[in-house]
């Protein structure tokens, strides 16, 4: 950014200069009144009164403390308009963008805004902003200028830093690390310059709106020999004060956005509570209506079967009778799956056999897809560790992903299930891939939302639902599609090393029978 | 000659388990409603009962507190439709000797039975015991 200049501010050459200019007109004016007033003298007073040298040393410093404020006003404006002409237009450049700021909602694009231009502008070392985003109060660097961002990542300054302190105790002045390190004792100077060190800054302005903090800027120059008077400290101040009211604003916008996040993912809780709460009843239901017709047709075979002291039964009867019963049951066992699947919404995390479970998804939708001629297959890889989680969320995602593939097969087609553990990145992956008519490109975004459904009889929360169980157990969950040509989806379930740990040993002590799920 | 008394809302499965039963030597009596069984209780003092859970009205749960209450010594296998955790404790906290689901293994609860029975006789008559040994 060549287009800024170079060198703006005042650097000790140019004080020097400054100061030989102000002693060199004080002394002239000093002269030139005491020429003027040994003039008026001369009529009035004896004439050895100049004689005595305290008069005109008395009268020069008179002379000097009247005159050199409004001098010393006076060539810093001269400097200003001729000498430094560009300081003007950085002020300009900055200002324009604290008001350009009042646009900018996001935090993280208003804070990159306000490090690199800064930094751009003044051509400096580093800058860093920050914030206190997280609740605790903790300001964490948001954005920096002249940073590696592995670096200002780990940086944080707690409300007990020193820093912190002295800011709460001296307002919204711009704090220049050799000044007031010097002027503290060397206990809390040492705390003091740790911070400034931690922030690898030589000023640090505390970004305040009325007694709140909401930032800190903090930044280093190029040159050593850099200064800033207290006239850019006074711009500094003023520009400070205009970022302060955009961050809070922003920080504002940041914290009602986090609980719109929080409502829609309780709401979405609810959403998963009530339609369990409704399948639950709905199964329960069918389950007893179901079950006693059943148990009538079993025992009525039985009887006939297990009948005692009368003549053999036909064998083709018996056999008959074999298979009521044999049915009955697998009607029945068909409920109590059902069942299963709506129970134990409330059930603790357990580890789990995430094979056995899809085998048990896989056994209750199979039902579905032998009428419909849908192939369903696995593949389970080697070294699938036991997971620890909630059984029922687990069957949700596995039966809502592999019925939504089943569901856009519609008859005659094949759904491939795949569960393997990624070693090297700790992962447990699931895909789920079909051969059905695809996803369209403008559904693809939508395809997670709420009551989203491309069919009639369709609640549109299968996926959803999948969805927020994933992302409950720190996972990721997407899709690839072409429509027309099957979907593919993809979960990525992190597995956590602590865990793993005590995941062995639970493995270890579980007898081979409870592995099953009841 | 044990006396058994089967408590279903269904008619239909009374009827089967009575005959199945009675094939079996039993003196069996049946009830159709939670009312029914604790008066058939008290009238024909059985010594096992198969008591469904489910029913309209008085449920098999508190049909137990009372026929328990009255006589624990009285051998009660409740019959349920799902394995309700929560009701199925309620129901061995209350005393219930054992549970069995429907539908049901006329085999399983023939074997269940003979064991109550057994487990009565012994009770009833410690000699008996001792002779066996």
């Amino acid at each position: 950014m060549s287009f800024y200049p170079r060198r703006l501010f005042i650097s000790k050459r140019k004080k020097v200069l400054k100061g030989f200019l102000l002693g060199a007109s004080l002394f002239l004016l000093g002269a030139l009144s005491l020429y003027f007033v040994s003039a008026i003298a001369q009529f009035y007073l004896p004439t050895d009164w100049l004689s005595n040298p305290f008069i005109p040393v008395f009268l020069m410093a008179l002379i000097t403390i009247v005159a050199y404020k409004p001098l010393d006003f006076f060539f810093s404006e001269l400097f200003e308009k001729y000498l430094f002409k560009k300081r003007s237009f950085v002020h300009i450049v900055l200002m324009n963008l604290a008001e350009e700021l009042e646009l900018v909602l996001d935090l993280q694009e208003l804070a990159n805004l306000v490090v690199n231009t800064f930094g751009e502008v003044l051509h400096l070392k580093t800058v860093a902003l920050l914030v206190p985003e997280r609740q605790d109060g903790v300001f964490q660097i948001s954005a920096a200028y002249g940073w590696n961002i592995s670096d200002y990542r780990r940086v944080a300054v707690g409300q007990d830093a020193a820093l912190m302190e002295l800011i709460r105790s001296s307002g919204p002045h711009v704090l220049v690390r050799n000044r007031v390190v010097r002027a503290l004792e060397w206990r809390d100077a040492n705390r003091l310059a740790h911070d400034f060190d931690l922030l690898r800054a030589s000023w640090i302005i505390p970004l305040m709106v009325k007694e709140n903090l909401v930032g800190l800027l903090a930044f280093s120059a190029q040159e050593a020999e850099r200064v800033f008077d207290e006239a850019d400290f006074q711009f500094f101040r003023k520009f400070a004060h205009s970022v302060a009211r955009k961050i809070f604003n922003a920080l504002r916008f940041l914290a009602l956005e986090r609980a719109h996040v929080e409502l829609q993912d309780v709401q979405s809780r609810s959403i998963q509570a009530t339609k369990l709460t409704a399948i639950e009843q709905l199964a329960t239901g069918l389950a007893h209506q179901i079950h006693n017709p059943l148990t009538i047709i079993s025992g009525k075979a039985q009887v006939l079967l297990l009948q005692k002291d009368r003549m053999e039964l036909d064998e083709r009867v018996h056999q008959v009778l074999t298979t009521i019963v044999k049915q009955t049951k697998r009607a029945a066992d068909i409920t109590k799956k059902l069942l299963m699947f709506s129970q134990g919404s409330g059930v603790a995390k357990e580890w789990l056999h995430l094979d056995q479970v899809l085998e048990d998804t896989l056994s209750l939708i199979s039902y579905q897809t032998s009428l419909e001629a849908i192939e369903l297959t696995k593949t389970v890889g080697p070294n699938l560790p036991v997971f620890y989680a909630n059984v029922q969320e687990i069957r949700e995602v596995f039966f809502n992903l592999i019925l939504n593939a089943v569901q856009a097969i519609g008859s005659g087609g094949k759904v491939h299930v795949t569960l393997g553990y990624q070693e090297k990145e700790r992962v447990v992956e699931i895909q789920i891939s079909d051969t059905g008519r695809g996803i369209e490109k403008d559904n693809i975004d939508k395809l997670f939302n709420p009551f989203f459904t491309t069919r009639h009889d369709g609640l549109g929360l299968g996926l959803f639902v999948a969805k927020q169980i994933v992302h409950r157990y720190d996972g990721s969950i997407r899709v690839e599609s072409r429509s027309g040509e099957g979907s593919l989806f993809i979960v990525r379930l992190p597995y956590a090393e602590h865990a793993a740990m005590t995941g062995a040993v639970a493995q270890a002590s579980v007898p081979a029978e409870s592995r099953h799920l009841t | 000659m044990r006396k058994m008394l089967i408590v279903d809302d269904e008619s239909e499965i009374c009827e089967f388990l009575k005959l199945f039963f009675e094939e079996r030597n039993f003196d069996v009596n049946t009830a159709y409603s939670g009312e029914e069984a604790l008066e058939s209780a008290k009238k024909f003092k059985p010594d096992v009962i198969l008591l469904d859970i489910h029913m309209p009205g008085m449920d098999g749960i508190t049909v137990l507190k009372h026929i328990k209450e009255a006589d624990s010594k009285v051998k009660v296998i409740m019959v349920t439709a799902l394995e309700t955790r929560e009701k199925i404790e309620a129901a061995m906290r209350l005393g219930a000797d054992n549970y069995i689901t429907k539908p049901l293994s006329l085999e399983y609860l023939e074997r269940d039975v003979q064991e109550k029975v057994e487990q009565l006789a012994r009770s009833r008559d410690p000699g008996l015991d001792r002779m066996k040994l």
